[in-house]
């Protein structure tokens, strides 16, 4: 579903050239959960960009669903958004203009799907949201948001949804909530799930972790390594 | 992108309160744009209207003969007014008295336009009415009667035909100051004038027609008219009728303009700004648009129809708001403006529609088409700047808009070129200024008191967006001051035009052995004149060699540069004088001394010179009364035709025309309370002829009374959408304060320190804003005053002054009070927004 061929990002800064990503080569299979593991600043958020179309590459090749995504204009990676992929973010991403429903509807509307609507409100109710569908986001707690934003997500019939640190900006139960309900979800669509994230309990639940340090990944991570890393 | 999508993001966004801004601006900006257009069209034909008063007409033929009747019967047909006079000069006898007069006969549809008034009783107002005398009456100019010695209901003769006198005639709306018009009036019915057996083969005749209508239905019909005129046949509106009302005319129109283009492009900076924060706030909502599948070009259509929707419902409403606001406008102000207003025509509404439209197109989508370029990686990193791919095209569009919208406005290109260049020429140097100046606020902020250092280090960081706003507030201002001081300067040279003792009477036909005599009568009487001109018809033959005719043949065909102006070849009035006349002002060469003896040298008025293009040290020859005089010029001078002096095109040094007969012409300033002093005066000297410009000079001040009106009233309107300008761009930076200001209460910073700190950060700003709108304003006006408005350039020491306090204060109160707000949230509530 995702390769990446010695994939590499650099960076023009004040100081001089920085290596964000260097000689990145994954394979993510259909259906799998993949986690992609590392510290602060070690270019995983960086990784879920490139291979999700949000971000270009410096160097390498990134397939998406057999399509090359490095061969593609902003449009046509825009279409394949739209086409493949889901997003759930730590910061949410809500349109604040916006009611529940009318968020969820959005990725169906730029489609042009007549069913926005009744399929946004099933994804509502699926996430326990019946009640607050006319609600705004700021009248929404963090957990009820990010649940929006996974109905959100789920909306778009993607095959692969990203996930940035969605529990992030949570409290340690609603996160938890939050990654029951995802992993639910992720079964019954049978969805590809990227995961970004430092909470190492969360990276256990996927079918396999990716360690990022540094720009490089380090050779198949070992549960313990990993922690070792992460906690350093 | 589907137009269901557009309408449903439209009226989501309206909902939230994201369009009100952007909807509130484009309503001010039309509604500004339609109301100044609107009230300015209006002034406009009322002004019109009301100098038509000065023709009884809108057009006139004049002639010596009586015209073709099919041009008659043609205006007929194309359902013209009409209406007919013949003026002639005549003996009037009364039982004891005889007086040369200027008969004028009046069809019974005189005036077309304007009225006449009448009175029983000589020199006192009566009653106005629409039309001439009836056959068998006839009306007498008030000083007539004392110099005749009757009263209303006596009897004149004229001709062999005797008349009643039956009212005295105070005003009549066409008597303008051309050379017929000599000799106190006598009014009567034209039907009436075969029996008076006067007019005959060869007496001096003006037949003048006079037409009225609509304006398009006029200009087709002189079209039609004027390859059918003889050669010495003329057709004229009140603008080539008379001179100084045409200049005056022109002028206030040009301002009127003038005022209406900074109008638009204030609201255009007012569009602009709005659009520009709806984009800021939108970026994110792109990015998250764009993770879910919108494409770039998805992106621009969608954005695109949300803007033209707005637009329509913009510029409809505003509209609406425009032509309201004028009626309570002109509703309000209708007690001081001396003229009717006539209804309003279709072009400014149309005019505000399509401006509203260009506005929102060429000022919103530059910052609209920023949009597409929004990375969608911003939904995970919020410092990604958002690219500039497009702005080179944006900025495109915004200049062709500004343009063509000034273009199209203005009717003028090099009025609108002048401006923009001026404006960009401006922009690029107040911008690079503006920097400067934050840069050294900062310096000095650094040694001073702790919210002078907020306040000047929070200008700073923002450094880009001030220096933005720094220009704005300077644009909105440099465009107040330079309105401000058009017409300041406008109304001065009007005033300056017309003094109050200026001259108001015309001297003419005087034999050299009266002159002495009639000075010392000015004198005795206390009457300020002009110096007595002598006044001999002549024309250039020659010049260096060349048959005059035949060169100008040979130079209307070569070069067509200056095509109008007078011709050197025709009959002038000569003089000579020692001394350089008043308002004359030697443009190349020298005045000769005043008691300069020597080989005849001329002084010619520049217009001629240009047009033939004669220049200082041209040998000329004239034919002077049969004989020739060859004379140097020596001199090229510019005329003050306006200031109601004798003026001459062709001077002669002392002593040269000595030897042709001549007759003498000066003019003089007499009060209205004084005018029986003619009575006397031409009894005296019967053989000289006086001409009575009062009426006319009358009439143009007050013209230039509403015109000065006009102005004003339009500064006012500019000011009020300049103070919007500032307003939507303060508005613009309230996002970046709100921030600011949550975070530092937060930190414990009293609201006095975050007031203070606001206080200053405006009226710094506003100083600094001043300080560049003083020097555009200066730069601009120079330009505007020598190019466009042709009056003299002064440098204004005012400015300087003005501009540095009014946008202090201007901005400081406009921006204190608008960002009250900012301290009065509670921060929690600011910062909550800010996640």
């Amino acid at each position: 579903m995702i390769k990446t061929i010695d994939l590499g990002k650099t960076v023009q800064t004040s100081e001089g050239q920085l290596t964000i990503l260097k000689g990145i080569d994954i394979e993510i299979k259909k259906s799998e959960a993949v986690a992609i593991v590392g510290a602060s600043g070690s270019g995983k958020t960086t990784l879920l960009s490139l291979i999700a179309g949000l971000d270009t590459p410096s160097q390498g090749q990134i397939f998406l669903a057999d399509q090359e995504l490095t061969a593609m204009d902003e449009e046509q990676r825009a279409k394949a958004r739209g086409e493949f992929v889901g997003f759930v973010f730590q910061a949410f991403q809500l349109l604040d203009s916006l009611t529940a429903i009318e968020n969820v509807m959005l990725p169906a509307e730029l489609k042009g799907d007549p069913e926005a609507e009744s399929k946004a409100k099933e994804l509502l109710v699926r996430v326990g949201l019946d009640h607050r569908m006319h609600h705004y986001p700021r009248q929404l707690s963090g957990g009820e948001q990010q649940r929006v934003a996974l109905a959100r997500a789920f909306a778009s019939s993607a095959k692969i949804l990203f996930a940035d640190e969605p529990t992030g900006n949570l409290d340690t139960k609603t996160g938890a909530t939050i990654i029951d309900l995802l992993f639910e979800l992720n079964r019954e669509f049978g969805t590809t799930l990227v995961l970004v994230t430092h909470d190492l309990r969360l990276a256990e639940r996927c079918d396999r972790s990716i360690l990022i340090d540094s720009g490089v990944i380090t050779a198949e991570p070992i549960q313990a390594k990993a922690s070792a890393l992460i906690e350093s | 992108m589907r137009l269901g999508l557009a309408l449903k993001l439209l009226w989501r966004d309206w909902r939230s309160g994201e369009l009100t801004l952007l909807l509130v601006s484009l309503l001010i900006a039309v509604g500004t744009v339609t109301t100044i257009t609107l009230f300015v069209d209006r002034l406009q034909q009322a002004l019109l209207a009301e100098s038509a008063t000065f023709l009884a007409a809108d057009r006139v033929i004049s002639s010596n003969q009586p015209i073709d009747p099919q041009i008659l019967t043609e205006a007929r047909t194309r359902g013209l007014g009409q209406a007919e006079t013949l003026t002639f000069l005549s003996m009037v006898f009364s039982s004891e008295r005889a007086q040369f007069a200027a008969v004028k006969a009046v069809s019974d549809t005189y005036p077309l336009r304007g009225e006449l008034i009448t009175s029983d009783k000589p020199f006192e107002f009566g009653e106005i009415v629409t039309s001439g005398p009836p056959p068998g009456e006839i009306w007498l100019e008030s000083r007539l009667l004392p110099s005749l010695d009757v009263q209303p209901g006596d009897v004149l003769d004229l001709g062999v035909t005797s008349f009643v006198v039956s009212k005295a005639l105070i005003k009549e709306p066409d008597k303008g100051g051309g050379f017929s018009n000599t000799g106190p009036r006598v009014l009567m019915n034209l039907s009436d004038v075969p029996l008076t057996e006067v007019v005959q083969p060869g007496s001096r005749l003006t037949y003048r027609y006079l037409f009225s209508g609509e304006k398009q239905a006029l200009d087709d019909f002189q079209a039609w008219v004027e390859p059918r005129l003889d050669e010495n046949v003329r057709m004229f509106g009140v603008k080539e009728g008379t001179e100084g009302i045409g200049n005056a005319l022109d002028r206030a129109e040009r301002f009127l303009l003038l005022g209406g283009l900074l109008g638009v492009i204030l609201a255009g900076v007012a569009i602009a700004l709005s659009a520009q924060r709806y984009s800021l706030r939108h970026y994110d909502h792109v990015a998250i648009l764009k993770t879910l599948g919108a494409t770039p070009n998805g992106i621009d259509g969608l954005f695109i129809t949300i803007f033209v929707l707005l637009g329509l419902i913009g510029t409809l409403l505003g509209s609406g708001v425009g032509y309201m606001a004028q009626i309570g406008i002109s509703a309000a102000l209708q007690p001081f403006i001396p003229v009717e207003l006539p209804a309003p025509g279709m072009r400014p509404i149309w005019l505000g529609l399509t401006t509203g439209f260009v506005c929102l197109l060429s000022f919103a989508l530059p910052p609209l088409l920023k949009l597409r370029s929004t990375e969608p990686i911003r939904v995970i990193r919020r410092d990604i700047e958002v690219g500039t791919g497009s702005n080179r095209l944006a900025q495109l569009i915004g200049v062709v808009g500004t343009i063509g919208l000034m273009w199209w406005y203005s009717e003028d290109i090099e009025l609108t070129l002048m401006i923009f260049s001026g404006g960009l020429v401006a922009l690029l140097v107040l911008s690079g200024l503006a920097f400067i100046l934050l840069k050294s606020g900062r310096v000095l902020g650094m040694q001073a008191g702790s919210v002078w250092r907020l306040a000047l280090a929070g200008m700073q960081r923002r450094g880009q967006e001030n220096t933005m706003q720094i220009l704005v507030f300077g644009l909105a201002i440099m465009l107040l001051l330079i309105l401000f001081l058009v017409r300041t300067s406008l109304i001065e040279d009007w005033q300056a035009q017309i003094p109050v003792d200026a001259p108001n009477h015309f001297a003419m036909n005087i034999s050299p052995e009266d002159v002495e005599p009639i000075r010392n009568l000015l004198v005795e009487n206390d009457i300020r004149s002009q110096p007595l001109y002598p006044m001999i018809s002549g024309r250039i033959s020659k010049v260096n060699g060349e048959v005059a005719k035949e060169r100008e043949e040979r130079e209307t065909q070569t070069d067509d540069q200056e095509e109008r102006g007078p011709r050197a070849t025709s009959n002038r009035n000569l003089t000579y004088a020692g001394e350089i006349p008043d308002d004359n002002l030697i443009t190349s060469g020298e005045w000769w001394a005043a008691d300069y003896v020597g080989p005849a040298l001329v002084s010619l008025e520049k217009d001629l010179a240009a047009r033939n293009g004669l220049k200082v040290g041209d040998a000329l020859e004239f034919t002077i009364q049969g004989r020739q005089l060859d004379a140097k010029v020596s001199s090229i001078r510019s005329v003050a035709w306006d200031n109601m002096q004798p003026n001459f095109y062709i001077i002669f040094s002392p002593a040269a025309l000595e030897d042709y007969p001549s007759t003498f012409m000066t003019s003089f300033h007499l009060e209205r309370e004084n005018k029986i002093f003619l009575n006397g005066l031409l009894r005296e000297f019967p053989t000289m002829t006086v001409i009575e410009v009062d009426a006319i000079i009358e009439q143009i001040k007050t013209i230039i009374t509403q015109v000065t009106m006009a102005i004003e009233l339009v500064l006012g309107l500019i000011l009020i959408s300049g103070a919007l300008v500032l307003l939507a761009s303060i508005q613009a930076s309230m996002d970046e304060r709100f921030k600011q200001h949550a975070i530092l209460r937060t930190l414990g910073a009293g609201r006095r320190l975050v007031m203070g700190s606001l206080v200053i950060e405006f009226c710094v700003l506003g100083l600094f804003a001043g300080v560049l709108a003083a020097i555009g304003a200066e730069i601009t006006v120079y330009g505007l005053e020598e190019q466009i408005f042709e009056l003299d350039y002064e440098p204004n020491p005012m400015l300087w002054l003005l501009g540095p306090v009014i946008g202090a204060v201007l901005i400081g109160l406009i921006g204190t009070i608008a960002t009250l707000k900012v301290v009065r949230t509670p921060p929690t509530i600011v910062l909550r927004g800010l996640n």
